[in-house]
């Protein structure tokens, strides 16, 4: 090493230090690579967070990453911290933890005294105050603190020496120099690196401003005066301290001592997985027999056998075991404890996690998904998430928590990073813009592509484009974006160890209460090679538990999610393909009821593809419709070519799983696998924006040399570029489709238990309670309203009416009910209640008796809603104590007489107290009206011929406006017979904007369009007819309760015409949860 | 009388951009985090904008919306000023917020020619200003306000008033939200269907709350206005016996209006920083002088003084009959403490103060300034001028980054002889003399602030020549050994 590659910097600040460094990790290691360092430190302030972003980029290059920490002290100047060794590290991060956990979240409180207790090992830096005083000293608190430093950590302390070009930096140095001779502790040069270039000051100032809550105009010296706190080339860092080469030796020797890398750190599998004296091998090997015995009780077929002997040589050679085991024991506390659960991911859908109980999917049941996880999982861990019952998940969290101790398991980080609205919006505060100006800019903004903000829409908000502050504003928030903001929790992301889990990273208190998690997020966790296990929550486990419940209940049937899934049941397909799944798992939005019967599945793997196809990725990049026209035969099924023949066999031809279009990357365009996992993230995370169009260059490059036609090569990126946020593996696939079958299964059959669950799972899923009551009345079941004398919290199934159960409806139903007073209501009703009083008197609430009497649940007295009101509201001051038990001095009160209802009065009552009425449907009480205008009812429509023009109108169900449909607008109405799909083409939606946003009950006037089964009117005029709905009550009121939107309705704001964000929405919307992204 | 103003924070925010007057327009409210509807004008409402709408649904279904923040408070501030201008119709005017007024017009309407002549008058008054109201006038407050809000006609005649009320809806009671949904769940949508009720049935069921709303809007109990008070400027009169031509005369008067000031001035604990007096002379014409001070004073002698200067300024013409003396500027003054022996220094001293309010009003304000730090890197900008002489900019001067006593106020070009990289010069010419450089400390490199302007960079050094003068010096841009660079003087030290 010449001596010209001496110098290393030791202090470098990213934006992992929030709101300070202006770089990112990777961005530092990509300056120091072209400047020519060998190795430099990452020090962001109290934290760990960026080193591995830095370690993960520095990975494949000629550099090394000294982990590091800047330590500010609650009592003392700040210390820069280096441990030499994996002790000494564990040491730091003990130390961080420490301080974590004394405070709360974001924050981190550290004493002097800590850092001695910690500090074996480490060697610090001390950071000398900006300035001398007015006498060109150090100030004596400093000096004086050094020695106490000094005093305590001996050898291990230096002192930094920092020139930032302010006018004393000789004299200020002079007199370090001078301390460092006096109290022996040597200097070393540093350049405080805030940022990578200079250029990054100005998004440095900013981030000072947002800080620092105040605007540029006004923070006055809270910025810097120079840009010189950059990363500088080690030429002239040692020009800069020509006269003090010891410093630049100091910095190269303690860089030197660091021998502690992040790959050193190992991560070792928590030990209480086995029993009885076994390895984690033969105990895996052990309790795979085993549960395959009692899965194959008919006995295990030549086929599995070999399955399983292959699947766990596999784990063995990759030394997998221990992490099936740790999830196997989750699962198996949650299956004890009657927590459905269902696995999912490249791993699970395997031989073995089926014989372990993990996952329901029978793998002999299609072709084998382990071959895709085997080549998964020779570049990156094991990933198997699990799916709890949302809403007994945090019991199995608490598990896991008590099994292994709180300083062994953690939840990881997940940052959140800066997204294009805040930055905007800190941007635009900081540069002094006023509120309504970042609004409109907001409003303006586009997505983060290239062309990110179009002048049009700049201009269209009545700001002018060319103004340069405006341009300075775009550009900053262009740099910001994608910027960590700050450190959150991941939605269930398990990181469990065999010692302390704060030997190998701190740990931080999270949010809410009784969590804690690392500072690592699972991108993080993947590089070191971490386990990781995801416990998340699905409402539809939920509803499926409780319907076999009440399976069990009320049919005396004993159900599983395998024993469902074992056969194949046609009718259930059937039904399937009638899109008749209101309420059913994912199938049930509008897109997939319409794709539904144009796929027409016939069996499990068909769902897969259902579940896969109606998605951003394969929409977007077109794949849909080749795919269904080859399925119905429309068109041939090629190949583009022999090799991709492999990959896209089972879609016939085209790629529809996010697996395949990462596969075409590697084969057609010779990406490593690495480069094609590279992809993925640089789409998932769009914070590196140059990388994208890098891999678009390399993609399309590579498949036109490899001979495939550039028209395919484009679909396949753009693709690849909806699967970034929002992709869905097959694997994932496979596991949903399983909770489709079975949901279906459920309603096929036993469509009362189905319902019953679904209520009592609410809020989830597509549907409001209203549409999953009308749906079970079409499905022959009786719905009976909420009635004091028969109801129960829950919904409940009543004695057989025909061929199911009745549903009587539950408290739960009614609106700001508590639970509490149900209980003593229910605790009070030994025989029928009669009067309101005995309710009273059982301890039942006022405001709650007036919440029943306004669900009209006292029929059973003899009282509709209006006279239980006034009875109860009497109840207010009825004889108490000595008198208790005397008839109320309302009784002797003259009678009143109220006004009769009128049946829609009480059916818009119904609505505002349960959202739903059985008594009616609110368009009946104006189908005369509506029929004077000759407007159809929508079951009308369907018997319409194609391409009539007809008049429909409806209660507004659902608006949905995916960034797919190139501003389609997709409206579906509700009247008292059924549904009616509306489409609204982009022009006639800004012309009706008022019409369709504001309407409740919206009148079309459209073509009838009609494709197989599905029927569509094709909008071309609308009208507001929410007038008519007035009269239903006796004073006219605009603002009616009658709301039926359903969960996935795009409320206003519906946002500009943006492409990508609307993907997000709607798709965000319509998964319960999230779509997990593909790993 | 009661009128409300149903666009009050509208029309305010019209008056003053009367090119949204005919467009959607509302003001918006951050409520937990997101933005609602406070307010909206007539188009808005009319196109379907309801109070309490996040404003992103409003936006959604007007598109070209107007928005503008609400500031929290103004609805009153706008209610007190436009309750004080209605003081001229009636002695009694009451806040009635969040929306309206109270005038108690007993004996005021026969001034205007009637109840109905007087209303049409306020109302067509107020829209001449750009208010929208709505006016009602009854025997009680409640009635008022309810025939204001709901009623057909405005005016209620005498012994109507239970009648007026039957066909109104509850709300026109002033009832809370609770007691008006329970009577709407109960079918009783209109107050004839239930003012007949025994008081006991209503009581149990809708608390005293409603029976005391009854009760007032029908005079069976009473209520009380709250008079709004009308702040005292501060002003001053003297009206004179005689018409006054002299030097002297003027003295006196302006010496008892000060007088009268000054005590009021110093009972309050304010200074004034600028006043007025007009005066009227007999001719019907009106004259003013004013005088302006460096700190708020209430000193009758130092003001005097003041006005002394100013005299000679007044042309009593055929004489004066009244003066006024107007305080434009008020503000808190500190009570200077009573110090004995101790006389204080600079500008604390009160004696420097009043010199310098002397010299101002002789030579001009533009001579006298008082220079102090600014909150700038950029030496051009790190100073300012200070708007009162005790002004107290929070900042203190650098001791550790010495600036030059004389700044120039533009640098000026020099030639150096400088070693590369960045060395200080070792001599300079400038105005044709060459200081050779024997001591420099530097680079302080300070960069432009970006917000507001480009450009280079400035390496300042701090220089010594053989006569031991100190400069101070930069090169504009980094050290090059390719482009020679310019070189600027900035400023000397002492």
């Amino acid at each position: 090493m010449g001596l010209s590659m001496k110098y290393t910097e030791l202090q470098v600040t990213t934006n992992f230090s929030f709101l300070r460094g202006a770089s990112h990790p990777e961005e530092m290691v990509e300056q120091a690579v072209a400047f020519g360092y060998k190795k430099i430190a990452i020090t962001d302030r109290n934290t760990l967070a960026g080193v591995v972003r830095a370690y993960a980029a520095a990975k494949d290059k000629d550099l090394e990453i000294i982990v590091g920490c800047r330590l500010d002290l609650l009592d003392g100047p700040g210390l820069l911290a280096y441990p030499t060794n994996q002790e000494a590290y564990s040491r730091l991060s003990g130390l961080l933890t420490l301080g974590n956990l004394r405070t709360e979240k974001g924050k981190c409180h550290l004493y002097k005294s800590d850092v001695y207790e910690h500090s074996t090992g480490i060697i610090f830096i001390v950071i000398p105050p900006d300035s001398l005083t007015e006498t060109l000293q150090l100030e004596a608190g400093f000096q004086h603190q050094v020695k106490e430093y000094k005093q305590e950590l001996g050898s291990f302390l230096y002192l930094a020496a920092i020139r930032s070009y302010q006018s004393d930096d000789h004299k200020r140095i002079f007199r370090l120099a001078q301390l460092s001779k006096e109290l022996n502790v040597p200097l070393v040069a540093t350049n405080d690196v805030h940022y990578h270039d200079p250029a990054r000051r100005e998004l440095q100032d900013v981030l000072t401003c947002v800080r620092e809550k105040c605007t540029i105009n006004n923070a006055g010296f809270k910025l810097h005066q120079n840009a010189e706190r950059h990363l500088k080339t080690i030429q002239e860092m040692q020009r800069l301290f020509r006269q003090y080469p010891e410093a630049i030796e100091n910095a190269a020797y303690i860089a030197n001592c660091c021998q502690f890398s992040l790959s050193s750190l190992k991560y070792n599998y928590p030990e209480e997985i086995t029993t009885e004296g076994r390895s984690p091998q033969e105990e895996l090997t052990f309790h795979t027999w085993q549960g395959a015995k009692e899965r194959f009780p008919e006995g295990i077929s030549k086929e599995v056998a070999e399955a399983i002997a292959k699947e766990l040589e596999f784990i063995e050679e990759m030394n997998y075991a221990p992490y099936f085991l740790t999830v196997f024991d989750i699962v198996s506390y949650a299956r004890k404890n009657h927590i459905l659960c269902q696995g999912r991911g490249s791993a699970a859908n395997s031989t073995t996690c089926y014989c372990l109980g993990i996952t329901s999917v029978d793998p002999t049941k299609f072709e084998l998904l382990f071959e895709r996880f085997i080549s998964s999982a020779r570049n990156e861990p094991p990933d198997i998430d699990v799916d709890f019952e949302h809403e007994r998940r945090e019991e199995v969290m608490q598990y896991i928590y008590n099994k292994y101790g709180r300083d062994r398991a953690a939840i990881v980080a997940t940052v959140t990073q800066q997204h294009q609205k805040g930055a905007i919006r800190d941007v635009g505060k900081a540069m002094g813009l006023s509120v309504d100006t970042v609004n409109r800019l907001s409003a303006s903004i586009w997505e983060f592509t290239n062309e990110w903000f179009k002048e049009e829409r700049i201009i269209e908000q009545g700001l002018n484009p060319e103004d340069p502050l405006l341009r300075k504003v775009l550009q900053l928030t262009g740099q910001m974006i994608g910027f960590p903001r700050q450190l959150g929790q991941h939605t269930g992301g398990f990181v469990i160890t065999q010692g302390k889990l704060s030997d190998l990273c701190p740990i931080l208190n999270a949010r809410m209460e009784d969590r804690t998690n690392i500072e690592w997020n699972k991108d993080d966790i993947d590089a070191l090679g971490f386990l990781k296990i995801d416990v998340l929550a699905l409402g539809m486990l939920t509803c499926i538990r409780k319907a076999f419940d009440l399976a069990k209940q009320h049919y005396n049937l004993d159900l599983t999610l395998a024993g469902v899934n074992k056969t194949e049941d046609p009718k259930v397909y059937e039904m399937i393909c009638r899109a008749d799944t209101v309420g059913v798992f994912q199938i049930e939005s509008r897109a997939q009821q319409s794709m539904l019967p144009r796929l027409k599945p016939t069996c499990f793997y068909d769902l897969v593809i259902e579940v896969a196809i109606v998605r951003p990725g394969p929409i977007q990049g077109d794949m849909v419709h080749p795919y269904l026209r080859r399925r119905n035969g429309e068109e041939e099924v090629i190949y583009p070519s022999k090799a991709l023949e492999a990959i896209l066999k089972r879609t016939l031809g085209v790629p529809l799983f996010q697996e395949q279009a990462m596969k075409i990357a590697m084969v057609a365009a010779n990406f490593s696998a690495a480069e094609a996992d590279e992809l993925r993230r640089s789409m998932a995370t769009f914070k590196l924006k140059g990388m994208v169009t890098r891999f678009q260059k390399k993609l399309i490059d590579g498949m036109l040399a490899n001979g495939y036609e550039e028209d395919f090569a484009q679909r396949i990126f753009k693709q690849l570029e909806g699967f970034g946020s929002y992709g869905f593996p097959e694997s994932h696939a496979a596991s949903f489709a399983l909770l489709v079958y079975v949901s279906c299964w459920l309603k096929c059959h036993y469509p009362d238990v189905f319902a019953g669950a679904l209520l009592n799972s609410m809020p989830m899923g597509f549907y409001q309670p209203a549409q999953i009551v009308i749906d079970a009345k079409n499905h022959d079941v009786v719905v009976r309203e909420v009635d004091v004398n028969h109801s129960k919290w829950d919904n409940i199934l009543e004695e057989k009416v025909g061929a199911y159960h009745a549903i009587r409806l539950g408290f739960r139903q009614i609106k700001g009910l508590k639970e509490e007073d149900i209980e003593l209501l229910e605790k009070g009703r030994i025989s029928s209640y009669k009067t309101i009083t005995q309710i009273r008197d059982s301890g039942v609430s006022q405001s709650a008796l007036e919440r029943l009497a306004d669900a009209d649940a006292f029929r059973s007295l003899g009282m509709d809603r209006r006279q239980a009101l006034w009875e109860v509201t009497a109840l207010n001051d009825r004889p108490i104590a000595l008198f208790e038990g005397q008839p109320s001095e309302s009784a002797l009160e003259s009678q009143v007489s109220l006004p009769l209802m009128r049946d829609s009065e009480h059916v818009v009552q119904d609505y505002a107290s349960t959202s739903l009425s059985l008594k009616a449907h609110p368009v009946s009480f104006v189908r005369e009206k509506l029929k004077l205008l000759h407007i159809l009812s929508t079951k009308d429509t369907q018997n319409t011929k194609d391409g009539v023009l007809v008049k429909v109108a409806g209660l507004v169900l659902v608006r949905q406006r995916p960034g797919t449909a190139g501003g389609v607008c997709f409206i579906t109405i509700e009247d008292e017979t059924g549904f009616s799909n509306l489409v609204v083409f982009e022009s006639l939606f800004e012309k009706y904007r008022k019409e369709i946003l504001h309407s409740r009950l919206l009148m079309v006037e459209g073509k009838l369009q009609r494709e197989g089964q599905v029927v569509h009117v094709i909008v071309q005029r609308c009208f507001d007819l929410t007038k008519l709905l007035r009269d239903l009550t006796a004073t006219p009121n605009d603002d009616l309760p009658l709301l039926t939107l359903s969960r996935a309705d795009e409320r206003s704001p519906f946002p500009v015409e943006n492409k990508r964000t609307q993907v997000r929405t709607a798709v965000d919307k319509e998964v319960f949860p999230p779509a997990r992204n593909f790993k | 009388m009661s009128i409300c103003f149903p666009y009050l924070n509208t029309d305010w925010f019209s008056l003053r951009n009367p090119e949204l007057a005919a467009r959607p327009l509302i003001s918006a409210i951050a409520v937990r985090g997101r933005k609602v509807v406070k307010a909206m004008n007539s188009v808005a409402a009319a196109e379907g904008i309801q109070v309490q709408m996040p404003t992103a649904d409003a936006k959604a279904i007007v598109p070209g919306l107007e928005i503008f923040d609400d500031q929290p408070g103004r609805d009153l501030k706008l209610l007190k000023g436009i309750g004080e201008w209605c003081i001229r119709y009636t002695p009694i005017v009451a806040l009635d917020p969040p929306d309206g007024l109270i005038l108690d017009i007993s004996g005021c309407t026969h001034l205007w020619g009637g109840e109905q002549a007087y209303l049409q008058e306020i109302v067509n008054r107020l829209a001449l200003k750009g208010y929208q109201s709505n006016a009602g006038i009854a025997d009680t407050i409640g009635a008022a306000w309810a025939v204001a809000r709901f009623g057909k006609s405005s005016i209620v005649e005498e012994g109507k008033l239970f009648d007026s009320l039957l066909p109104l809806d509850p709300a026109a009671l002033r009832l809370d939200h609770n007691i008006l949904q329970r009577l709407q769940k109960l079918g009783l949508n209109k107050v004839r269907s239930f003012i007949g009720m025994p008081k006991s049935v209503l009581r149990r069921r809708f608390g005293e709350g409603l029976l005391c709303k009854l009760g007032q809007a029908l005079g069976q109990i009473e209520e009380v206005l709250m008079p709004l008070q009308l702040q005292q400027p501060y002003m001053e009169r003297l009206p004179c016996l005689e018409a006054i031509k002299t030097v002297k005369g003027i003295e006196i008067a302006i010496d008892l209006l000060l007088e009268k000031m000054c005590h009021r001035l110093r009972e309050e604990g304010k200074g004034m920083r600028a006043a007025t007096l007009t005066y009227y002379r007999i001719d019907g014409k009106v004259g003013k002088v004013g005088i302006g001070t460096n700190s708020p004073s209430n000193s009758k002698v130092h003001l005097f003084s003041l006005f002394e200067l100013k005299i000679s300024a007044i042309a009593p013409g055929l004489g004066i009959e009244l003066f006024v003396l107007e305080v434009s500027k008020v503000e808190d003054s500190i009570l200077p403490q009573e110090v004995l022996w101790a006389a204080k220094p600079g500008l604390d001293d009160q004696k420097v103060v009043e010199l310098l309010d002397r010299l101002t009003i002789k030579v001009g304000a533009s001579i006298v300034h008082r220079y102090v730090p600014d909150q700038h890197y950029w030496p051009e900008r790190s100073i300012k001028q200070s708007s009162a002489i005790q002004e107290n900019s929070g900042t203190e001067w650098n001791a550790t980054q010495p600036r030059p006593t004389q700044l120039l106020s533009q640098p000026q070009p020099i030639e150096v002889s400088v070693p590369v990289p960045d060395y200080p010069p070792m001599l300079f010419r400038y105005r044709g003399i060459t200081h050779n450089i024997r001591k420099a400390d530097g680079p302080e490199r300070i960069e432009r602030e970006w917000w507001m302007d480009e450009g280079e960079h400035r390496d300042y050094y701090q220089v010594e020549d053989e006569d031991g003068q100190r400069y101070w010096i930069f090169r504009s841009g980094h050290y090059s050994l390719t482009k020679a660079q310019q070189w600027f003087i900035h400023g000397y030290f002492a």
